[in-house]
């Protein structure tokens, strides 16, 4: 079932001479894990912005053709009504929390809805303990690592119990092992409650293997679409320069040479069992 | 700027920080009623000594001891200033009279500064034992039941939330500008002060910069959803919040009192009998 719906997208900034998207044609279906990726500057983030009405409520500029998100016309939506639905994280886990303490900044969201205090409490409480930062609660935001920061952040949009979290280049102020702690936080919600997940990732050595749905993008389109396998083999992603994983490379490196793997890996768990058995049998 | 490190919250918890900020803050609007009420050297010093106690029970001494440090230079400034107009326009003042000669007028004189320095002392310190002691949570919400609209009581704590922020950022340009050859202790005063302008740049630009991305983060977290919005805490006042309460309102009903009926002797008076 489509969650998300776009058809012949564009859109241009204000100011802006050139749109910064241009017929954008996906589908995106409940319960996926899509990765967004594409080189700088390819429009990746103003489409995650056209997904929770930031573009064009916030930006304002010229948007054509059609956006259906959860069933509502984002044209026609405010932000506020979009975010029962849409949860934003964005790359910088300073800038998006402004409260004094953890749990006051998870709240934020539910006090803008008017939810009852004791209900608030639970949901808060849930949510902090899905992003497994229960003990941070009372922290003050700016004492805590960058890590910790961009958890609080996904628990504070995972507190208003979104059908759809995005999540813009979480990773990229973060250490490998922050990143991968993230990456594990992000596919427990996609697993567990069913959240259809966006993840735009450059490094995709860490995040592919979770995914089963990638999306490229260059210049503003939408260049490929399809399975992470299928994606990562191919020859046209290696032309736009998306970061392909070391296991997927390791095939392709092997097929010149003569080498047939008998499937594409992603990890390089499966390259290495691939591996095995193609020892096994020469 | 010493002056304002009393002014920094430091996360503690004692009966004095969990008093409600609404009746700490009528707490030191008394103080402040009554040290203008009075310009006598002993009603100051008692008055000084009031806000005392809550300084050692939440434990905030040495925090509390840098902010007078701090307002020391001011304090200084205004002896002196009290003491040469006094002594060039004693008419204002009881019991001298120009010109002042005797040991007795320079006493009086001498108190009397004394008296204006320590009652800007006790403002100083009362209200800094209220910030010392107050989180700017707590203050927030304070303002927000009080009726302040929303917006204000969120760029308050938003403001207090992103200075330390902004702290390190200013740092982090300053070495940035440093390593490029910049040089900011060098040339007279104007020139320094010109120095800072490659640092205050980058600093704003960042800061508006930083703004806007917060702004988007708060429309997607639903900004605006609704017109009454709810809050995870609640101020309530205790039992501690009551007395606290009964004990400002006999304070200032007693400093009128006195104020009103009872000559308060100066201790040079006092000391001569």
């Amino acid at each position: 079932m489509a969650v998300i719906k776009t058809n012949d997208l564009t859109y241009t900034y204000p100011g802006a001479t050139k749109p910064s998207i241009e017929k954008v044609s996906l589908t995106i279906n409940k319960g996926d894990f899509v990765i967004l990726t594409g080189p700088s500057g390819c429009g990746k983030t103003t489409l995650c912005r056209c997904f929770n009405g930031l573009v064009p409520h916030f930006y304002n500029g010229k948007l054509e053709g059609t956006l259906t998100v959860a069933g509502l016309d984002v044209a026609e939506h405010q932000i506020y009504e979009l975010a029962r639905h849409v949860g934003l994280v964005f790359q910088n886990p300073e800038n998006q929390l402004f409260a004094l303490s953890v749990e006051k900044d998870v709240a934020f969201g539910l006090e803008n809805f008017a939810m009852p205090r004791e209900e608030m409490r639970k949901r808060v409480e849930w949510a902090l303990k899905m992003a497994g930062i229960s003990e941070l609660a009372e922290r003050p935001p700016h004492e805590l690592s960058g890590g910790q920061q961009q958890r609080v952040a996904i628990a504070s949009v995972l507190a208003m119990q979104p059908d759809i979290m995005i999540l813009d280049e979480p990773t990229s102020f973060l250490d490998p092992l922050g990143a991968e702690k993230i990456f594990e936080v992000i596919n427990d919600l996609n697993k567990k409650l069913g959240i259809t997940t966006i993840l735009v990732e450059h490094r995709l050595d860490l995040a592919a293997k979770y995914a089963n749905h990638v999306i490229v993008m260059d210049n503003g389109k939408v260049a490929l679409t399809g399975s992470p396998r299928e994606i990562f083999s191919s020859e046209e992603a290696r032309l736009i320069g998306v970061g392909i994983p070391k296991a997927t490379k390791l095939y392709q490196h092997l097929k010149k040479n003569g080498v047939e793997l008998k499937s594409v890996p992603v990890t390089t768990e499966e390259a290495a069992n691939l591996l095995r058995e193609v020892l096994k049998n020469a | 700027m010493s002056v304002f490190e009393g002014f920094k919250f430091r996360k503690v918890s004692s009966v004095v920080h969990n008093l409600d900020p609404r009746v700490k803050f009528f707490f030191v609007l008394v103080l402040f009623v009554m040290a203008v009420l009075f310009t006598n050297f002993l009603a100051l010093l008692v008055l000084f000594l009031v806000p005392l106690p809550f300084v050692f029970v939440a434990k905030v001494n040495r925090q509390w001891l840098r902010s007078l440090r701090g307002a020391a230079l001011l304090a200084i400034f205004i002896f002196a200033t009290n003491f040469i107009f006094g002594y060039f326009y004693p008419t204002s003042l009881s019991g001298i009279t120009q010109p002042v000669d005797t040991l007795f007028e320079y006493v009086v004189l001498l108190e009397r500064s004394v008296a204006m320095t320590l009652r800007f002392v006790v403002l100083i310190s009362s209200f800094s034992v209220f910030f010392l002691t107050t989180s700017p949570d707590h203050l927030g919400l304070a303002l927000q039941q009080s009726h302040v609209p929303y917006e204000f009581c969120f760029a308050f704590t938003t403001a207090v939330r992103f200075v330390p922020v902004l702290a390190d950022e200013a740092q982090t340009i300053m070495d940035a500008q440093k390593a490029r050859g910049l040089e900011l202790e060098r040339g007279n005063l104007f020139k320094r002060v010109r120095n800072y302008i490659p640092i205050l740049i980058p600093l704003i630009v960042n800061a508006i910069r930083r703004s806007l991305e917060l702004a988007e983060s708060m429309e997607s977290r639903a900004w605006g959803a609704s017109k009454k919005r709810t809050n995870l805490y609640e101020l309530k006042l205790k039992r501690a919040d009551y007395v606290l309460v009964v004990i400002s309102v006999l304070m200032l009903i007693c400093a009128v009192y006195v104020w009103l009926f009872v000559p308060v002797p100066s201790l040079t008076t006092l000391l001569s009998l």
